[in-house]
């Protein structure tokens, strides 16, 4: 940029930051708003004009959540879900990539790969949530943990190995062929020479993995209702005919954004890395 | 030692690493997908029976195309997601062009303006379900501030489709942003500083050298965020609750109630074979347009 700007420039300049500020308060207002109302006296809640500045900063909203054991539930249960979901999925998925890239499939098996994935990560997931339910009574997997993670399985794993596909279909084969010279097997060269190296990748799936796990809402609540129920559904269970308990819905959306945004605060890169490539490359 | 020798050798193990997340597949998502097949072309209500009644062939099909709220929905779903695409597209566009660079103060603010896709869409309705309450939300105070009287957000039918809008809005022109962003920090410099020495303006230069380069992204952008707004279930769910009345309920809304409330299996699974045809038409589109790249 050079020195010496025209008055027009930076008038430009001045309309750049004011825009741009303006963006930041849409995004900030509300998040704070959130908090704010999280640690508000019941009184203050539906009064006109609101109350933006509480006169008394109160965990009463908290406490009633985490008093009946039920809340450090659905913490659990989320965590659980999606510990166990990213884990396996990372796993299979990285694995079934390698496999795939690694095969020599003919062009036309490898188009019909992708448009399998994509399929699966787009088709209207609520036609397969019934028949889900279905299976799962069947196998008597109703109202568990297991039933969450399973389903949500279903479209972690294809997601991730869609994304190392095209990761492992970019690494240069001289990479691995030093190793195939000395003889090691497959294994050794997945494991030894080709995960170190696509590390970065397979960290940025595992973090999008979790973060859609630990979001997710259709399948946890066609399955798991009552015991097993986890965070997304205790958010939403706030919603009902009965009128709105303001302060504890607060206070549980704030229990379950916070983490998520610490999280992206530290694993931006990798997040970031996620997003734009599974959306650029599919 | 060759490398046939070594591809045969191969390929019991690569075939070994791929079944793990071949059969969770097949048993999550294929099997599941038939069995919808299955139950559309059956009369299942759960309340009535335990299990099918009988085929009753395209009976529920009838029955979804010429029900009300079903029809009611597809329309909400349209209206919301042609919405909301328009508004995403093209704040994403603008502002992916007003944060670009790599310095410390334009990557903080992208940081921070990502911050509400990573939020719960089920935590991002009850946030905006408090800021839209009509007497004491936020939203309205502000308004009133400036002299608006703002409406009755959530309690009105037209007005309820509009905060649904702005929620979508809200929450995901930030991935419009991010993938704009992306694409944009990778068009070639020296091809704009061309332009620049051959004394196009900026705008010129964005509508004739920039936009054409970007078009296929936006494309595929576009029809990625116009299938996940219309698959969209979470967010409604908790800001509106399908209400007032039916005048948010959204093809998937209608589905899961009918399905998971009403409990009739078959007209559900008939409603979502309907969309599906939508969908997979284009799902077909996003990757006909990939394969165009290779």
């Amino acid at each position: 940029m050079k020195r010496g700007r025209s008055p027009k420039q930076r008038l430009l300049a001045l309309g750049h930051g004011v825009i741009l500020f303006l963006a930041c308060l849409v995004v900030l207002v509300p998040l704070a708003y959130l908090v704010i109302n999280s640690v508000k006296l019941p009184r203050e809640f539906l009064t006109v004009p609101p109350t933006i500045l509480p006169t008394q900063v109160t965990f009463e909203h908290y406490g009633e959540l985490f008093e009946d054991n039920k809340t450090f539930r659905h913490f659990r249960n989320s965590l659980t879900v999606t510990l166990w979901t990213t884990g396996v999925t990372i796993i299979t998925g990285t694995l079934a990539a390698y496999g795939l890239a690694r095969m020599r499939l003919s062009a036309k098996i490898l188009a019909a790969v992708t448009f399998i994935f994509l399929f699966i990560r787009f088709y209207p997931r609520v036609t397969t949530v019934i028949p889900f339910f279905l299976v799962m009574r069947e196998l008597d997997l109703l109202d568990t943990v297991w039933a969450i993670i399973i389903g949500q399985l279903g479209i972690t794993i294809p997601f991730v190995t869609w994304l190392m596909l095209v990761v492992f279909q970019d690494l240069p084969a001289e990479i691995e062929e030093a190793a195939v010279v000395d003889g090691a097997s497959v294994w050794q060269r997945f494991w030894r020479v080709v995960l170190p190296i696509v590390m970065p990748s397979v960290s940025a799936a595992a973090i999008l993995t979790a973060f859609l796990s630990w979001n997710e809402f259709l399948i946890a609540s066609s399955v798991a209702r009552r015991k097993a129920s986890v965070l997304s559904i205790a958010v939403a269970g706030f919603v009902s005919d009965k009128g709105i308990q303001w302060g504890p819905m607060a206070a549980m959306s704030v229990v379950m954004i916070v983490p998520m945004i610490v999280f992206a605060l530290f694993a931006q890169k990798y997040l970031i890395r996620g997003i734009t490539f599974g959306a650029v490359k599919g | 030692m060759n490398s046939s020798w070594h591809r045969r050798h191969d390929l019991p193990w690569l075939v070994l690493f791929v079944i793990p997340a071949f059969v969770i597949v097949v048993a999550v998502q294929f099997y599941p997908l038939a069995y919808s097949a299955f139950l559309s072309v059956q009369d299942w209500v759960l309340t009535e029976s335990q299990v099918p009644k009988g085929f009753v062939g395209l009976e529920n099909f009838v029955k979804e195309l010429s029900d009300e709220i079903f029809r009611r929905s597809v329309r909400n779903s349209v209206l919301i997601t042609a919405g909301a695409l328009v508004l995403e597209m093209f704040l994403g566009v603008c502002l992916a062009y007003l944060t670009m660079g790599s310095s410390w103060r334009m990557r903080s603010i992208r940081t921070l303006l990502i911050l509400p896709m990573v939020i719960a869409p089920v935590a991002a309705g009850t946030l905006w379900r408090i800021l839209l309450n009509s007497r004491a939300g936020l939203v309205n105070h502000l308004l009133s501030l400036i002299g608006i009287k703002g409406p009755e957000w959530l309690a009105s039918p037209d007005w309820a489709i509009v905060s649904v809008i702005l929620l979508d809005t809200w929450q995901w022109t930030p991935f419009v942003l991010l993938v704009v962003g992306a694409a944009i920090a990778s068009i070639p410099d020296d091809l704009l500083e061309v332009a620049a020495i051959d004394g196009a303006s900026r705008w010129k230069t964005f509508l004739y050298i920039e936009l054409p380069l970007l078009m296929p992204l936006l494309l595929l952008t576009f029809v990625f965020r116009m299938l996940e707004s219309l698959l969209s279930l979470d967010s409604i769910y908790s800001l509106t609750n399908g209400g007032p009345g039916y005048s948010t309920y959204t093809l998937t809304y209608y589905i899961y109630t009918l399905g998971l409330r009403s409990f009739d299996f078959g007209g559900a699974a008939a409603s979502s074979w309907l969309f599906m045809i939508f969908a997979t038409f284009s799902i077909g589109l996003v990757f006909w347009y990939q394969r165009k790249d290779w």
